[in-house]
């Protein structure tokens, strides 16, 4: 049988394999192409200008450079907040309580908090930049967080939170943060689930206190599930477009300070009409994904632990 | 994109699978989708004898037809087509409305296949100069040469008003129809100034004289929409353009070297600093949108705002009662040689592709849309003038605007926004830094002299000059 066994599978592929080619990879493989050119996007005419596009990417100071500073400090500061948060909110929902009678558990309340935690996940992105527009409003404004702190007597910025450029990079990540939390705790939980209780009561008997339990036993037996979320992270940070479409003033700003990579891409092909310029950009971003991807899956797997 | 049978033939053997896919992706790549579109020779439109048809549309062609539906909606669009069928009856119209003008446009151009009219306005428009250096848009000159709609002796171009193509005229040729009429003005609330014996100000030092007095009645002076510092364009613009004369802004778009030190812009930009320096903007007001600007401004929590002619119509289902929007241009400073300059002209830009299927038809239909009837269509609809003369204004604010654009040697539209987009990037938050009092006015100054340096010596860019 095995004479007809590749036709067979190759057509269950073709389909699947098809659109993927036709709709993943050509595009992909065209703006490789459009990056070569002057084309503006609205005209079916344009040259091939060689790298040109790739040249003047590093000189353009007004948006490209601010947006990949800026994508570069998400792509640190999200994975690094979100893990870390959502590490700690899960020690604790699972295993940060009191122990009783020797068993060990989460704090009081721990599943009302896990739901409540991630009710930011089921709302769209779209909402999500909505609600923290106002929350991060002027206090004339009704800005929630401007009003608490003018209220409690601390200093507020007068023209909130997103149109001031000192801000806003901190608003639109806490809002990624925020939005990407509640995942995290829950997926940590349940990874945490599956480590035995016998461990944390040996540790226990050894006399660790929760912080020690946390650093010696949880962390190492998590590697894998830190990593995955650290590569989910990493791709969300290249992506961040919406929140900042949606919030910020001008799709960017105040004056360029929260100018994203997906952002300027957007600007440069559908605002501007230099659909090549913005190609090139893609590329490089491509490329930034792509290593990202390469490096942290080569630097991570370590020595699996069976348990 | 299409794949022939060979090529599945040749990709779908194991052996030639990851082959043959990369072969295909190239050979592919190089015309596929996006790029791919024919470039047909475009057809050109004459000027014929005949009076009822100009053109020589051909009554059976379908017509195109895509409209901005924004604050003017489509209603009037509708009407307009009807008119067109009632001429040719046979002619099927397809018209979409749209705010996504960019979204849905940009891959038909890019096709070679776009609409025969485009409204191509709104904040996803398609960048006009762009547009105009691909060689995407045909010359309206045929139209404007074309005996009027109304009346055979008058030709369409004579039955616009005065310097309302300049908006669309790039380097001497049109390009662009702006059917609707608009003024930047200063807006007041008429009823609020009269309960309260304010007078309008007509200077800046009557206005800066005023805003205690405003502050006084518990209401900032002055609010704008700070999230779209462009609407603060056409108030500095002005100021410095009344200061000086329309040569200082005339300047600016022409690219004239150090046309940034001018000291009436010098003046413009530190009075427009000191507004905010001297805590006479709304609180927050950097912080808001338009809709956030104007709800403010309806309530009476501040007394100016910057804004076009729209205003009024825009506001119309939420106005307070008793609210009477009363429009002036910006206060003038002292030692003003034109005091009377006013940013007004023609807005919402109709364009015909020159790859349009139906060329004659386009023309057409711009013809109807700027006859009489036409134009009452449009100003019946959304309360609004048009660009052609002689049609009357019911509406008081349309009038007090009207009086304020009596003189058209006064009438100027500062272009260097949509010729050159870099320079209103910069632009935009360079003025929302300056009215907040974060930079100073050299600073400002020195910001925009340098992004207009850099446009003057880039060659890749098209440059535009105004004629005289």
């Amino acid at each position: 049988m095995k004479h007809g066994r590749y036709p067979f599978i190759l057509s269950f592929l073709a389909l699947p394999v098809g659109l993927y080619a036709w709709l993943v990879i050509l595009p992909f493989a065209q703006a490789f192409q459009i990056s070569l050119t002057d084309w503006s996007g609205s005209t079916n005419t344009f040259n091939y200008i060689g790298f040109d596009n790739y040249a003047n990417l590093f000189k353009d100071d007004r948006l490209v450079i601010p947006a990949l500073q800026h994508t570069g400090i998400i792509l640190v500061v999200l994975p690094v907040v979100t893990i870390a948060l959502g590490l700690f909110f899960a020690f604790m929902l699972n295993l940060g309580g009191r122990s009783r009678q020797g068993r060990i558990e989460g704090v009081r309340g721990s599943r009302f908090h896990k739901i409540v935690f991630f009710f930011p996940q089921v709302l769209s992105v779209a909402i999500i930049g909505i609600l923290w527009k106002q929350v991060y409003a002027p206090e004339n404004f009704g800005g929630l967080i401007t009003g608490a702190l003018t209220a409690v007597g601390l200093p507020a910025p007068a023209n909130g939170f997103l149109a001031d450029k000192r801000f806003v990079l901190a608003a639109v990540i806490g809002v990624l943060v925020w939005s990407a939390v509640g995942f995290y705790l829950v997926f940590f939980s349940s990874a945490m689930a599956s480590i035995p209780r016998d461990l944390y009561e040996a540790g226990i008997i050894d006399g660790a206190g929760r912080f020690q339990m946390f650093f010696k036993i949880t962390l190492p037996l998590l590697w894998d599930s830190v990593q995955t979320a650290w590569i989910y992270l990493s791709i969300v940070a290249l992506d961040v477009f919406v929140l900042v479409y949606m919030m910020t003033p001008e799709r960017g700003g105040p004056d360029a300070a929260s100018e994203v990579v997906g952002g300027v891409i957007w600007k440069y092909a559908f605002n501007d009409g230099e659909q090549a310029f913005a190609s090139a950009i893609g590329v490089v971003l491509f490329f930034a994904a792509l290593t990202l991807a390469v490096v942290s899956l080569r630097f991570g797997p370590r020595e699996r632990i069976e348990y | 994109m299409t794949i022939t049978p060979a090529d599945r033939q040749a990709i779908f053997t194991r052996r030639n699978l990851f082959g043959a896919t990369a072969a295909g992706l190239a050979a592919t790549s190089l015309g596929a989708c996006a790029t791919s579109g024919g470039d047909d020779e475009a057809d050109e439109v004459t000027v014929g004898d005949d009076a009822e048809n100009p053109f020589g549309v051909d009554g059976s062609a379908p017509l195109d037809v895509v409209i901005f539906d924004g604050g003017f909606g489509q209603e009037y669009a509708v009407a307009h087509q009807a008119m067109y069928n009632e001429a040719f009856p046979d002619a099927e119209i397809t018209s979409l409305a749209t705010q996504q003008i960019g979204e849905t446009q940009q891959p038909r151009f890019a096709e070679g296949k776009p609409a025969d009219v485009l409204d191509n306005s709104g904040a996803s428009q398609l960048p006009m100069d762009s547009l105009v250096s691909d060689g995407e848009l045909a010359e309206l000159t045929p139209l404007l040469d074309a005996p009027s709609y109304d009346d055979p002796e008058v030709t369409v171009g004579d039955t616009l008003r005065e310097g309302v193509l300049k908006a669309g005229t790039f380097n001497g040729k049109v390009y662009a129809l702006n059917y609707v009429f608009n003024a930047w003005t200063i807006w007041y609330d008429a009823k609020l100034f009269r309960d309260q014996g304010w007078t309008p100000p007509t200077t800046w030092d009557e206005m800066i004289a005023l805003c205690p007095t405003i502050q006084a009645a518990g209401i900032a002076p002055w609010t704008y929409a700070g999230q779209h510092p462009v609407y603060l364009y056409d108030m500095y613009l002005m100021l410095a353009g009344r200061h000086g004369g329309v040569q200082v802004l005339k300047d600016i778009d022409n690219l004239v070297a150090d046309a940034w030190s001018n000291p009436s812009l010098v003046a413009a930009a530190e009075a427009l600093r000191n507004l905010g320096d001297s805590g006479y903007l709304l609180s927050g007001s950097a912080g808001i949108d338009h809709i956030q600007s104007q709800t403010a401004f309806n309530n009476n929590e501040a007394a100016f705002l910057p804004c076009g002619s729209w205003l009024p119509n825009e506001q119309k289902a939420i106005a307070p009662e008793g609210f009477e929007y009363a429009p002036m241009g910006v206060p003038y400073l002292e030692g003003s040689v034109q005091p009377g300059l006013i940013s007004a002209g023609g807005d919402e830009p109709f364009v015909v592709p020159k790859n349009a299927t139906n060329l004659a038809g386009a023309y057409e239909y711009l013809r109807i849309m700027l006859s009489q009837e036409g134009s009452q269509i449009f100003s019946d609809a959304v309360s609004a003038a048009t660009i052609v003369k002689g049609v009357e204004l019911e509406n008081e604010t349309a009038r007090m605007t009207d009086a304020l654009v009596q003189n058209p040697e006064d009438m100027f539209q500062p272009q260097f926004r949509y010729w050159y987009k870099k320079m209103d990037d910069e632009m935009r938050p360079a003025l929302g830094q300056l009215i907040n009092a974060e930079t100073t006015a050299q600073e400002f100054l020195d910001r925009m002299q340098s992004v207009a340096d850099e446009v003057a010596a880039d060659d890749t860019i098209e440059k535009f000059t105004h004629e005289d």
